[in-house]
């Protein structure tokens, strides 16, 4: 176990983060959270703000306002110290093509003082990928993994991923995973990974956050989420202040109403008239109904900070 | 990061050396019987012997053979060669990184971007100067024998010996980068960076480069009307001066009358060959400073752009 | 090695699908006392999941008694078998065809009959909350 955890470092901690392109914001008062040793999803729609979450995280862009810092570094100060902490795979991979993985691994250790070679050179090899090979001729899931490779061999403690799989076809994307779950095992790895497919980071991700429309939604352990959420089965008329605790989303038929409510679990039990039925969440339909809500209801509620506060 | 640079410009690097190579194989090739033929035409010992005017057969006998060499493929070729050479290297430079996504490679590594910027920068230049001077270094020994009846004060040898030539693939290549980096796209970057420079290259030398200190005046006596020169006196070895080496703007400069004192002739303004070095220390250092205002202006950019 | 699944569109949780199919694999005789479970890196690796999934997993059959973690050697199956014993199997399987019979005979078809024991194990935890 790292020393982050004894001494309670958050690996990221976004405070009020925001950052605007001209007129329009494209992430907006952003306040998280993610502690060290988790893999982290981000889950949203394209637009919502997460390619701009993670290069500000990164140290690729800096805030409008608010502050972003990684193991305490924060975006004010020096930036090579910022850069150095957080592994990144960007989307679609970008390689110098005309380069060979070797010339590739030289490039990582030129410009990264941390830089492992022998890492790098043995998980080449494990994957069967010629170093002299150029990387043009490479396939995508190869030039997927060299770039996982690089970003590993970094040694940073937090890894950034930003859809690493979406341009993939399945076999790649299992093997991505499988390499990358394999490499955050007994290391104390932090991972945040990026998505619009809500079904792939069920089985990744031990924290989760949901953006849209540049606000976090929701955000904390995908445990204590799921055990914080039920679906509520009430007739069709029953008003949101009957409801015990928040109404996320709410689907009504002719004779009863859907409800996904945001409450303490024994509220639930004490309080359920007859004609009602509670039942779990599941992980894909909980983001789903945090996507479908209306995204500024996030700045009025405190639905996003609240399960932050839960110590691990 | 000197690696990294090396590797990622080699292939502009090795053709330039290619560039290099060629022009020094003509070089050799031509000036070799360039060479020949101004000693067989007796030019040596006839200069050595007094001013030019007495070797007016020599003389005529080589420049029919070798004027067109040097002039005709030099010059309109060679004029637009030092822009496209710094549009080339200098476009791609920050443009491809941003064509091509490897931006968020480049600069998410421990280096910042303003710091690999500088770096490549500096190494990309430095190795245009050494380029330029070699190119310089190899078209003046190729045109000595040429430029001891022309002196290099004319457009066909200034442009291309001492300083200017490498000045002049600088600023394209300054121009470039900050093209690259506004326009995003290697090609169009190409193109509007090589414009300006196209036109501030011949503003610069067709209105300026004569006035850059004020011309010095020849008064030009003659014997008899018939033995005046008359129209223009340019392109004639030796110049009308009678000084080999000076540059002959036309006619002109203080009144007729007054200088010539009443007697037959015209007024010529030049440029005296000595002030060769100063001229292209003047103009090369134009260029330097465009060259350093454009690249200055990409640093200060791209340090913004990530605030 | 003992090779686990994972359906990603089956609604359930994945260590409780671990927990499943352990327990399953004990019912069936595939999994013995003794038998080594797969290392968390290799259970994370082969399925590419979250390997804390797998700590909770394996954390979850040592609660129920049916797994224990020897320190430096890895997870080990402690059950001797299901906790039903093989006659008890047999006598509940038989008095499920039974069952299933009746419900046929009551005019439920294969849907009717999921949904109706959906409902009931529903109704039970209830009765357990």
């Amino acid at each position: 176990m790292n020393n982050d955890v004894a001494a309670g470092t958050a690996a990221l901690r976004a405070d009020r983060l925001g950052r605007r392109y001209g007129k329009v914001w494209g992430l907006r008062d952003c306040t998280l959270e993610v502690p060290p040793g988790v893999i982290a999803g981000l889950v949203g729609p394209n637009g919502a703000g997460k390619t701009t979450l993670l290069e500000m995280i990164i140290g690729l862009l800096e805030p409008t306002e608010g502050e972003v810092s990684v193991f305490g570094v924060t975006s004010r100060d020096r930036t090579a110290a910022r850069l150095a902490q957080v592994g990144y795979v960007a989307q679609d991979h970008p390689l110098y093509r005309d380069f060979s993985v070797a010339d590739m691994f030289h490039f990582g250790r030129a410009m990264n003082p941390s830089w492992d070679q022998q890492l790098a050179q043995e998980r080449i090899d494990a994957l069967g990928i010629p170093l002299k090979r150029k990387i043009k001729a490479l396939s995508g899931g190869q030039r997927a993994q060299v770039s996982l490779t690089m970003a590993l061999a970094k040694r940073a403690r937090l890894l950034v991923l930003d859809e690493p799989v979406s341009s993939l076809d399945p076999v790649a994307r299992l093997e991505f995973m499988q390499e990358l779950m394999a490499s955050a095992v007994g290391t104390g790895l932090t991972v945040i990974i990026s998505s619009h497919v809500v079904s792939e980071l069920e089985r990744l991700c031990d924290w989760l956050i949901v953006l849209n429309g540049g606000r976090v939604q929701v955000a904390g352990p995908t445990d204590d989420l799921l055990e914080a959420h039920r679906l509520l089965t009430v007739p069709r008329g029953t008003p949101d202040a009957e409801l015990p605790g928040l109404p996320i989303h709410r689907s009504d038929s002719e004779r009863h109403s859907t409800v996904v409510v945001r409450a303490d679990p024994a509220l639930l039990v004490a309080q359920q008239p007859p004609g009602w039925q509670a039942d779990p969440v599941g992980f894909e339909p909980l983001v789903m109904a945090y996507l479908q809500r209306r995204p500024e209801l996030a700045a009025t509620d405190d639905t996003a900070s609240t399960t932050t506060e839960v110590t691990r | 990061m000197i690696w990294v640079n090396w590797r990622q410009h080699r292939s502009q690097a090795i053709a330039c050396l290619g560039v290099l190579a060629a022009l020094a194989v003509y070089a050799i090739v031509v000036s070799t019987s360039m060479r020949t033929a101004f000693t067989n035409d007796g030019l040596p010992a006839c200069l050595a012997r007094g001013p030019a005017t007495s070797c007016e057969n020599g003389i005529l006998s080589f420049t029919n053979r070798f004027g067109s060499e040097v002039n005709v493929a030099f010059w309109s070729v060679l004029l637009i060669f030092p822009g496209l050479l710094g549009v080339i290297i200098g476009a791609p430079l920050i443009a491809r990184e941003l064509e091509f996504g490897t931006w968020r490679l480049a600069w998410s590594q421990s280096v910042t971007r303003t710091r690999w910027l500088v770096v490549k920068l500096s190494l990309v230049s430095g190795g245009v100067i050494v380029f330029g001077a070699a190119i310089t270094a190899v078209i003046t020994w190729y045109r000595a024998p040429m430029d001891r009846l022309t002196g290099h004060f004319i457009p066909n040898a200034y442009d291309f010996e001492g300083l200017v030539l490498t000045a002049y693939i600088l600023c394209a290549f300054g121009f470039a980068v900050l093209a690259g980096l506004l326009i995003r796209r290697s090609i169009p970057a190409m193109i509007a960076a090589f414009v300006p420079w196209l036109v501030i290259r011949l503003v610069i030398e067709f209105v300026f480069r004569s006035h850059f200190l004020a011309p010095l005046t020849f008064v030009q006596r003659c014997n008899s009307p018939q033995s005046c020169y008359g129209g223009s006196g340019l392109g004639f070895i030796p110049p009308i001066t009678g000084h080999i080496g000076d540059w002959v703007l036309g006619m002109g400069g203080r009144s007729t009358l007054a200088a010539l004192k009443g007697h037959l002739g015209n007024t010529w303004v030049y440029q005296p060959a000595d002030r060769f070095w100063t001229f292209q220390s003047i103009e090369a250092g134009i260029f330097v400073a465009l060259t350093a205002i454009a690249l200055g202006a990409t640093i200060w950019l791209l340090h913004r752009r990530a605030a | 090695m003992f090779r686990f699944r994972l359906d990603g569109s089956s609604g359930v949780p994945p260590y409780l699908q671990l927990v499943h199919q352990v327990r399953q694999s004990l019912l069936l005789g595939y999994l013995q006392e003794g038998d080594r479970l797969p290392t968390v890196k290799e259970v994370a690796s082969d399925l590419a999941i979250n390997p804390n999934t797998v700590v909770k997993a394996y954390r979850q059959l040592e609660h129920e008694g049916l797994a224990g973690g020897r320190p430096g050697q890895g997870t080990f199956i402690t059950a001797t078998s299901s906790p039903v014993l093989p006659e008890a199997q047999e006598a509940l399987r038989a008095s499920l065809e039974e069952w299933l019979r009746t419900a046929e005979d009551a005019g439920l078809d294969d849907d009717a009959v999921t949904a109706l024991i959906a409902v009931a194990r529903q109704d039970m935890r209830k009765e357990r909350v």
